[in-house]
């Protein structure tokens, strides 16, 4: 495929090409926009926009055949652990693109807004219980902000309380977004390993549990998949400790109606929003990291908070009481927000439902595959597991996933969690059908039948996609990042000549 | 509604295979468990939803917007969401297998693209949040490859955009100054800034490489960069900002579109997903993600962030957006918002409002209302369907006016405010 830049000149036209003041009020004809001229200091002014002029249905087409180059859950099962890629429901496309919610200002005046106050209020209060906590934010973009969040949250507390605590603990099981989110806070991480059932070694935990550790930091179920066995006593002992208890919610997916956070003993929470709330994922984004805190963490929540009163209208709270202050511009990514709320309302009461069904098809899929490859942790598992290709060699997780792609499925996670060699952690989600589980499984195990019987068909998969193995130490080693080639002397004026050339 | 489509007997078929007699066999050890049904309302039909979603969106109002103050009211060519609700774009995620999402890292590399030519510089990430944060980021960035932790910023930064680099600073034990010196890490300039007004920032630039800072400049109504200098070429180190105004709803505040483009030397410290051209075992053209060794996946705590899901499908709707606008697009919408602005702001002049901007300005502008209290002034637009501009305190308002503001508003705007008086 082209880039849009390659493309010849073309004509195009989508704003409105004439101007009509001043031209109007002095000759009574309107001008072309193009006429318009800018009063302005020449040295503010820029010499020239190197953009290329295309018209619609180039455009069109051009971006409907690279989306042919794309994969989505709309074309196919995408078991991509810890990503919860679940059917987003295409009725919440439209609620949130409703013209009264996309084209609102976020500067509006109250009376304007009570609508999506309205639906952001409702929002909190099904959010605190399905997870126990007492009060929630919006404003989170994605999960790793939400963590942000709350260790910022974390750090404001203990500073309050002057106490001195440098430290988060975190299981060696953990995403990285944890240990990232702890030194963008200036905190230093002990990292705790796992023990043979996969929980946060108790012991260790024990040894490092100081009276300098601010915050522990959980994954429940964790990343394996598993549920944390010794939840209850980690908890007691963080608390005893004055230590606060984070839960990154990331795998909430497992947890609707059967059991809360805040009664595992988690004093905060962050959930994604587009994996167990069904927002799309957009190859990568927009998300919504919305943070919940227990009560006694409620006024270090980021502002405005909306409050309802008593005539059933809503308004914006601005009153800083130990607020950590802002995370990001406006309220939230509200759009998703929409997204979440419509798929609540749609699950309601029987949203326990939703994770039930996600818990059997993972024991199905589990129960499927492993005896084809290696189960890490013997345990039943939640809605993930992570099994290992380590029988198959350095690599072979890498090159199952490769070759899977010839078998028409996105493959699951790789290489994470980084305690299982070879991993595979395999997220189906609650969306699937038994038959789809039936023919991944089926494909896992041809491709562990290769591996035995013609090795070499696996190392070099794919084949049947429109490009083979990509090269991934070439594109860091001569950085290609932008259609200009890159180079940091003359690289840049070589192709903004070859643009003008075309005018 | 339920999305899944496992049947009863499915279910059983499941267990049986599993070797478990109930569900409930599988979620022992998910513990306390719940005894009663969570309190949530009636499950939803898709009809149900519908209308009550209407309902709660008409609640709403919609004005003619002449306020702009970090999110901008422009015309979006109806091509772009049809392109981009295709559940090719929609429902990928992170394009971890690239063989299989060419489609996201194509689109990711034309993004960067575009963020380069038009802010003029070398290398851009493939999104981050929205603009504050994405500033945020940007000092981080700053303190990180130079050590230094104090911040300048100029006069004339977007109040909320200060608030969250405020949030951040506290996490990361950053202290914002009012000097540059040799502590200074970096120097932040929104330009335009905050009240609309424009200048060459060269000696801001020079006054912050003088003393080895790094010069961030802001971006946040990005369609200036149609007509105005890029920042590159007067110095900058870092553009950062919101791609808001290039194709996306302004949607009460989200989501947007942080972006963010450094100068070559800063490429191994900049956050967030970077796409790269590479080729694959035949020779052909493909795209990957790359340098990921400085991200958290892989880097942990020593990441330069901790930033993963970013804002993708908004990325995707800007280039589309770009693409569909086009070099003569773009200028005009640029011109058009220019000239709105700059017509409205002489006929309130001509009625006694006080022109404040000292400076030259793109479609955004303050102003000092004649006598009384702004809130006649505005309480009267808002009864006429006009969101008038955004109060900064008694008299003084900020105005905004893109492609969208006719020439008829304008008129009805003023003559709004003629009555009033």
């Amino acid at each position: 495929m082209k880039l849009i830049f390659e493309y010849e000149e073309e004509t195009t036209e989508h704003v409105p090409d004439v101007d009509d003041n001043k031209e109007r009020e002095r000759t009574g004809k309107e001008a072309a926009a193009e006429d318009i001229t800018i009063e302005l200091p020449k040295d503010l002014m820029r010499k020239e926009l190197p953009l290329p002029n295309v018209s619609e249905i180039t455009v069109v087409r051009h971006y409907t055949n690279i989306s042919r180059m794309n994969f989505g859950v709309d074309l196919g099962f995408y078991p991509l652990g810890s990503c919860t890629m679940k059917y987003n429901p295409k009725i919440n496309e439209d609620m949130a693109s409703l013209d009264g919610f996309k084209d609102l200002h976020p500067l509006s005046h109250e009376s304007c807004i009570q609508g999506s106050l309205q639906l952001m209020w409702e929002l909190e209060q099904d959010l605190t219980k399905i997870t126990g906590m007492d009060a929630f934010s919006l404003q989170p973009a994605a999960g790793a902000q939400g963590e942000l969040l709350g260790v910022m949250i974390a750090k404001a507390y203990f500073k309050q309380k002057n106490e001195k605590r440098k430290k988060i603990i975190i299981p060696d099981s953990a995403h990285g977004t944890n240990a990232a989110t702890a030194t963008m806070c200036k905190f230093e991480t002990i990292t705790i390993p796992s023990d043979s059932r996969g929980n946060m070694d108790i012991y260790k935990f024990k040894e490092v549990l100081e009276d300098d550790v601010a915050l522990v930091m959980l994954t429940n179920p964790n990343t394996l998949g598993l549920f944390e066995e010794n939840i209850l006593e980690i908890s007691d002992l963080a608390h005893t400790n004055g230590t606060l208890m984070y839960c990154d919610g990331a795998n909430m997916n497992a947890l609707f109606g059967i059991t809360r956070p805040t009664d595992q003993g988690f004093d905060m929470i962050h959930l994604n929003l587009h994996k167990s709330f069904s927002t799309p994922h957009g190859g990568g984004g927009p998300g919504a990291g919305v943070l919940g805190v227990k009560s006694f963490l409620a006024e270090y929540l980021p502002l405005p908070r909306i409050i309802k009163e008593q005539d059933n209208k809503f308004f914006l709270d601005y009153t800083k009481q130990k607020s950590v202050g802002k995370v990001k511009y406006s309220y939230g990514n509200f759009g998703m927000l929409v997204r979440a709320y419509c798929y609540i309302k749609s699950c309601g009461t029987n949203i326990r439902k939703v994770s039930e069904h996600a818990i059997l098809n993972a024991n199905y899929l589990l129960n499927l595959l492993k005896d084809d490859y290696e189960l890490p942790y013997n345990r039943r598992c939640t809605h993930e597991f992570v099994l290992s290709s380590r029988k198959f060699g350095e690599k072979s997780a890498l090159n199952i996933a490769k070759r899977l792609l010839d078998y028409g499925f996105h493959p699951p996670t790789i290489y994470f969690p980084l305690i299982v060699r070879e991993a595979l952690m395999i997220e189906p989600t609650e969306t699937e059908s038994k038959e789809t589980l039936d023919r991944f499984a089926a494909a896992l195990k041809s491709i562990a039948n290769e591996i035995k019987e013609n090795p070499e068909i696996v190392k070099g998969a794919p084949y049947t996609k429109l490009v083979g193995r990509l090269d991934e130490v070439a594109a860091a080693r001569k950085p290609n990042l932008r259609w200009i080639a890159f180079s940091q002397s003359d690289g840049k004026e070589d192709s903004e000549k070859k643009l003008y050339v075309k005018k | 509604m339920n999305y899944s489509p496992i049947t009863e007997n499915d279910k059983e078929e499941m267990l049986k295979r599993i070797g478990v007699r109930s569900i409930n066999d599988l979620i022992m050890d998910l513990k306390p468990s719940l005894n009663e049904k969570l309190d949530l309302s009636k499950p939803m039909s898709e009809l149900e939803l519908v209308e009550h979603l209407r309902k709660l969106s008409q609640k709403n109002k919609i004005m003619k917007y002449f306020i702009g103050a970090g999110a901008y009211n422009h015309y979006i060519p109806s091509a772009v969401n049809h392109l981009l609700m295709r559940g090719e774009f929609l429902t990928g995620y992170t394009p971890y297998q690239a063989e299989m999402n060419q489609g996201t890292l194509h689109t990711m590399y034309e993004f960067q693209s575009f963020i380069c030519l038009l802010t003029g510089m070398d290398i851009a990430n493939a999104s981050l949040y929205e603009g504050s944060s994405a500033l945020a980021e940007a000092v981080l960035l700053c303190s990180s490859y130079n050590g230094r932790n104090c911040i300048f910023i100029k006069d004339g930064l977007n109040p909320q955009y200060l608030e969250v680099l405020k949030t951040y600073c506290e996490g990361a034990d950053l202290k914002i100054v009012n000097e540059i010196d040799n502590n200074t890490a970096c120097v932040i300039v929104q330009n335009p800034d905050f009240y609309g007004s424009i200048e060459n920032l060269q000696y801001v630039a020079e006054q912050a490489h003088k003393v080895g800072a790094l010069f961030i400049t802001c971006v946040v109504e990005p369609t200036s960069l149609a007509i105005l200098e890029p920042p590159g070429n007067y110095g900058a180190d870092i553009v950062v900002g919101e791609g808001q105004s290039f194709g996306i709803p302004v949607n009460f505040g989200g989501p947007y579109l942080g972006f963010m483009a450094v100068k070559s030397f800063l490429l191994k410290k900049i956050p967030g997903r970077i796409c790269g051209m590479t080729t694959d075992s035949k020779g052909n053209k493909g795209f990957v993600l790359t340098f990921q060794a400085r991200e958290q996946h892989i880097r942990r705590e020593r990441a330069t962030s901790n930033i993963t899901t970013n804002v993708a499908l908004m990325a995707i709707a800007s280039t589309i957006y770009l693409a569909l606008m086009g070099r003569k697009g773009l200028i005009n919408v640029a011109k058009l918002s220019y000239s709105r602005a700059h017509l409205l702001q002489n006929k309130l002049k001509s009625i006694g409002f006080e022109a404040l901007n000292k400076k030259p300005f793109y479609n955004e502008f303050y102003m000092k209302a004649p006598s009384g209290s702004l809130e006649n002034i505005s309480s009267n637009l808002l009864k006429n369907g006009i969101l008038g501009g955004l109060d900064l305190d008694e008299d003084k308002i900020l105005i905004c006016c893109t492609e969208l503001n006719t020439v008829q508003d304008i008129e009805s705007y003023v003559s709004i405010l003629k009555e009033t008086k």
